[in-house]
């Protein structure tokens, strides 16, 4: 099995919507983990495409809260390993 | 005559089967139908949910043969050929899967324009927070023991 069969990112466009004389397509981008017991999906929307008068704008769909959850998970951690290393450095100063 | 053995193992790929078809079933929240909902309007507005998807899940199975019965534990009237014996087995086959969904942003069509507004889930930030706080706090503790000990 090779490694190509077994992840997948798929960036997908669905069903336009079309309301009045602008239509809306949406994008999502998807990673598929196929094993031969089981697998696994995680989908998540990438952006909208929006035509309006023959010009389409293309309008990205930013998830704060995982941005925010990674800055947070990050910053900690950054913190720790900081404060691990002065602790150590003033450990080993002392006589 | 019924032959057990055939029919343990045709009834094991029959399951199989139907667990791929329900593997199938989780591979499609792959399409962008799983991630943005159906437009609602309400009014000048038309409003669509975009949500992040992810599911799972896995199966297994396993057939087995052999005597029906130990030998020592046999009735004296109870007669087992060998046929019979090596015909007697078992299968199982079993699985599990579970899907989550949280919703990202909210796109809303209306005379003014389209807008995306994100969706801020304060509850998934104060877990992280209180997660990493606390991780940290252990690891502070764990470096301040060390250096007392």
């Amino acid at each position: 099995m090779r490694l190509k069969d077994v992840f997948q990112v798929q960036t997908v466009s669905g069903q336009p919507v079309t309301v009045d004389s602008v239509t809306v397509t949406p994008q999502s981008q998807a990673l598929i983990v196929r094993l031969p017991i089981g697998g696994f999906v995680w989908n998540r929307p990438t952006a909208i495409l929006v035509e309006r008068n023959e010009a389409a704008k293309r309008f990205p769909i930013v998830d704060i809260t995982r941005i925010l959850q990674l800055l947070l998970l990050g910053f900690s951690l950054v913190l720790t390993i900081v404060s691990l290393v002065k602790f150590s450095q003033r450990k080993e100063r002392r006589p | 005559m019924i032959d057990p053995r055939n029919n343990l193992i045709a009834l094991t790929d029959k399951n199989s089967e139907q667990l791929r078809t329900v593997l199938e079933r989780i591979f499609a929240a792959a399409q962008p139908g799983a991630v943005y909902s159906e437009p609602v309007v309400s009014g000048n507005y038309t409003v669509i949910t975009a949500s992040e998807v992810a599911s799972g899940g896995g199966f297994g199975s396993g057939v087995g043969f052999g005597p029906a019965t130990p030998p020592a534990k046999k009735q004296p009237d109870e007669e087992v050929s060998q046929a019979e014996q090596a015909n007697s087995g078992g299968g199982g086959i079993g699985g599990g899967g579970g899907s989550v969904g949280r919703p990202v942003a909210i796109i809303i069509i209306g005379p003014d324009g389209v807008t995306v507004k994100p969706v801020f889930d304060l509850t998934k930030i104060a877990l992280a927070g209180i997660t990493a706080w606390t991780a940290m706090l252990a690891v502070f503790r764990r470096a301040r023991k060390a250096s007392k000990g």
